[in-house]
């Protein structure tokens, strides 16, 4: 059928799709462009004049140290988070999934609490209990002997990132944990029956039984936690605002610092901000292509499947 | 954002709430005045003003109100952070949905903005603007800072009179630690010994010394101005004078003064004196745990009198001069000439409304006005008229600042008024990532080390920003020199006239 034929054949399903369209041409595509084209431009965001300067930005931020730097600060906080994230809520998900554990369902939902806390408060509420002046985790240390003086989590360029990272894994564990939660229903009742009747249990079930039927799920939920990984503005911004001394300068505050937030009197770089955003985000596309590939590639091996 | 437009009824009820709230803070009651009506003002005009908020937030809420309700008018008013001023001015402009009146982002001049069209002159929206100027101090109004081929763009109501690192200091734990900095300045050796004697006091419920340390501008200030206190002299705070001795043209950084500021800070750091986790504090957040009695000093701005004064009256505070070098030596701090930049008010080009911002602006400029600012403001942001700082009903605290900054304080030279074109370096400068308030930041958090080393390295890195920024001026077709920031004939100790250019 030719793409004519097609879209006069389907001409209803394609109408229902333009609002969708035009949404996303809207909030996606045209901020996608308009990055593009500001990224091309030396432009403070103030005067009117944009200087089209082609590829310089991206030639300049090759050689900058502090996009360097933050772009690994972000890789350090994808590997940081992502592998602890996927491990733990695995472990809870299998826990929370026996079926005689009666108040699973309460522990689902206390875990997913922070999921469903606005971040900004979690980030505040995270600087609260973290601070080296009677702050409860640190009250907690001290009394019981684990340290003499207390640690200034946020305030320290070696502990600053640990600490972000662990308040991150603790605020999204819920939601992989949903995610395993979901895969773990795929397994059917027969495999726990023939299991049980094999005296397979604990870890061995675990391992040797559930896991490698729940593998294909591993992959999705391996990238959507990444690209969520490399989101994290709001969080670091309420906690450390990229400090003290760039430590917890991720890409995305790098961005918004160079386009919105310059110190010392100087002016915006919206145009280097927005070279820097599309390379960020050239980043994102290739996790989330290489989503779609394995999702494609699922289907063609998952038995069954119309591919 | 706020309307500020109210039933008779409403009115009076928040007007009574209101001036409640204004009398606790000032511990004084005024009668209010209104500005003489000067224009043709339509009815259920709607008028919108955006400034930076703070203390001028509480004297606008309640000024606009009353001011709306005499001329029936809606006034929304739109106190928002310097960070969302930098996006929502320029937003506007390219929009043309701007406030009536703006303060411009801070990194952006007002040569700039007349140059970019962003503003247009008010006077012709204030009757014999010539005989009003008048009321100003000499050097309030200039050409290429507010005045533009003859033309007013730019309100100066408040003074620039004032620094931001002063020492405040709970009494109690002053006395305790045997010192009486009212008497005389402390020296950097007597700071660094009440901070490690209020917190050795305090044993671990309060501490010597508070900063907003995630605040990154609050390291230049204090370094900046305790160096300058100690006598190295450096201009104003703009791009052009800055931490840059104006006698020669050369930056400062490197400078015995500034090296013996970071020092105090590395050494308190070191005794374990400063508050705990300061350098994740934002200096709201620091400024808040001093009348609580977590902190025995901080270095802060005359904002925090008329607040602590109002909202804890029974926090014993004083105030002093910042600490002073070991050797007595004391200089001047330099300011630019003219008012307050950040509060500089401008009218925006595409207004329809400059016969509200003429009365406004006008008002703001008379004794009446600057009286009626002085008491509730205070010496938080004191009025740019004298005879309003005399008349004015200020607490003994905010006269003794006033009186600092008199003694402190002397007017420097301003390269913008030599040569206007430097506007177009100070738009074309972008500052080094790793600046001065971040170089500070590093070495007290110790990711950077070696003072010295990292101050001659920031001398250079500034050189090179600076050199850059005249470079793509000049590249614009701005006639301008590097050699235009040195006035050979400044005098650091003494007020620098238009007759010193």
């Amino acid at each position: 059928m030719s793409i004519l034929e097609t879209l006069r054949v389907y001409r209803f399903h394609y109408f229902m799709m333009l609002p969708g369209l035009l949404l996303a041409g809207l909030f996606v595509f045209y901020p996608i462009l308009a990055a593009i084209f500001y990224a091309m431009h030396e432009w403070s965001g103030f005067t009117a004049k944009k200087v089209f300067n082609g590829f310089d930005n991206f030639l300049i931020l090759f050689q900058d140290p502090i996009f360097w730097n933050a772009f690994g600060r972000s890789i350090v906080f994808l590997i940081g988070t992502v592998p602890l994230q996927m491990t733990i809520s695995l472990a809870l998900a299998m826990i929370l999934n026996m079926q005689l554990l009666k108040l699973s369902t309460v522990f689902r939902t206390m875990i997913f609490l922070p999921v469903v806390t606005p971040v900004a408060v979690i980030g505040i509420i995270w600087t609260f209990l973290l601070s080296p002046f009677n702050g409860p985790v640190n009250s907690l240390l001290l009394d019981i002997g684990l340290v003499s003086q207390p640690i200034d989590f946020l305030g320290s360029t070696n502990s600053v990132m640990p600490s972000v990272i662990g308040v991150y894994v603790w605020k999204w564990l819920g939601i992989t944990m949903i995610y395993w939660l979901a895969a773990l229903q795929t397994v059917p009742d027969d495999v726990y029956d023939a299991a049980r009747l094999d005296n397979c249990k604990g870890y061995r079930l675990a391992f040797y039984v559930i896991l490698p039927i729940i593998k294909p799920f591993l992959l999705a939920i391996l990238l959507i936690s990444s690209v969520a990984a490399l989101n994290v503005f709001p969080l670091i911004m309420s906690m450390t605002n990229g400090g003290p001394f760039f430590s917890s300068e991720v890409m995305e505050i790098f961005i918004y610092r160079t386009a919105f937030a310059t110190d010392d009197g100087s002016i915006p770089q919206l145009g280097y901000a927005a070279a820097a955003g599309v390379l960020f985000g050239a980043v994102l596309l290739g996790l989330t292509a290489l989503k779609g590939h394995s999702t494609l590639r699922d289907r063609k091996t998952t038995p069954g499947s119309d591919a | 954002m706020s309307s500020i437009h109210v039933s008779r009824r409403s009115f009076l009820a928040g007007a009574s709430a209101i001036a409640a709230t204004t009398t606790f803070g000032s511990n004084v009651s005024h009668a209010k005045s209104l500005p003489t009506p000067l224009n043709n003002i339509p009815k259920g005009t709607k008028f919108r003003w955006v400034d930076s908020g703070d203390q001028k937030a509480t004297f606008f809420k309640e000024f606009f109100e009353r001011y709306g309700e005499a001329r029936d008018i809606d006034i929304i008013y739109d106190p928002l952070p310097w960070n969302e001023i930098a996006k929502v001015v320029p937003l506007g402009v390219r929009n043309r949905t701007a406030h009536d009146v703006f303060v411009l982002p801070r990194n952006f001049s007002l040569a700039d903005a007349v140059n970019q069209g962003w503003v247009q002159p008010f006077d012709d929206f204030i009757p014999n603007i010539g005989e009003w100027k008048k009321g100003f101090p000499a050097g309030a109004f200039l050409p290429g800072i507010n005045e533009f081929e003859g033309k007013t763009y730019g309100l100066p109501f408040t003074s620039n009179k004032r620094y931001a690192s002063h020492l405040l200091y709970n009494r109690t734990y002053m006395e305790s630690a045997g010192y009486d900095p009212e008497s005389r300045p402390l020296t950097h050796h007597e700071f660094r010994d009440a901070a490690r004697k209020i917190t050795e006091a305090g044993q671990g419920r309060y501490f010597g010394f508070i900063i907003g340390g995630s605040q990154l501008n609050r390291w230049a200030d204090v370094v900046r101005n305790l160096g300058r206190i100690g006598g190295a002299s450096a201009g104003g705070d703009g791009i052009l004078d800055a931490d840059i001795d104006l006698r020669t043209g050369e930056y400062v950084f490197d400078s015995d003064e500034y090296i013996a500021a970071i020092e105090l800070l590395l050494s308190m750091q070191s005794d374990r004196s400063m508050f705990p986790g300061f350098i994740n504090l934002n200096a709201p957040q620091a400024r808040a745990y001093m009348p609580q009695g977590a902190a025995g000093m901080i270095l802060q701005g005359p904002w925090n009198i008329p607040s602590w004064e109002g909202q804890n009256p029974e926090f014993d505070f004083g105030l002093s001069s910042a600490p002073v070098l070991q050797t007595g030596k004391q200089g001047k701090l330099t300011i630019s000439q003219g008012g307050a930049k950040p509060n500089t008010l401008s009218l925006w080009s595409g207004s329809e409304n400059g016969a509200v911002a003429g009365e406004i602006f006008h008002y703001l400029g008379t004794v009446d006005g600057q009286i009626e600012w002085a008491n509730v403001v205070g010496a938080g942001d004191p009025p740019i008229i004298p005879e309003a700082v005399d008349k004015a009903d200020l607490s003994p605290r905010s006269k003794r600042v006033l009186n600092l900054f008199n003694d402190q304080i002397r007017v420097g030279p301003n390269p913008l008024v030599r040569n206007g074109d430097l506007a177009k370096v100070v738009a074309s400068y972008i500052a080094p990532d790793v600046n001065f308030a971040r170089t500070v930041q590093g070495l007290v958090a110790g990711e950077l080390s070696g003072i010295k080393e990292q101050m001659a390295k920031l001398k250079d890195r500034y050189d090179t920003a600076l050199d850059t920024a005249f470079a793509k001026a000049k590249a614009n077709g701005a006639r301008v020199d590097r050699s235009e920031l040195v006035f050979t004939n400044w005098n650091p100790n003494v007020d620098f006239g238009a007759a010193d250019y």
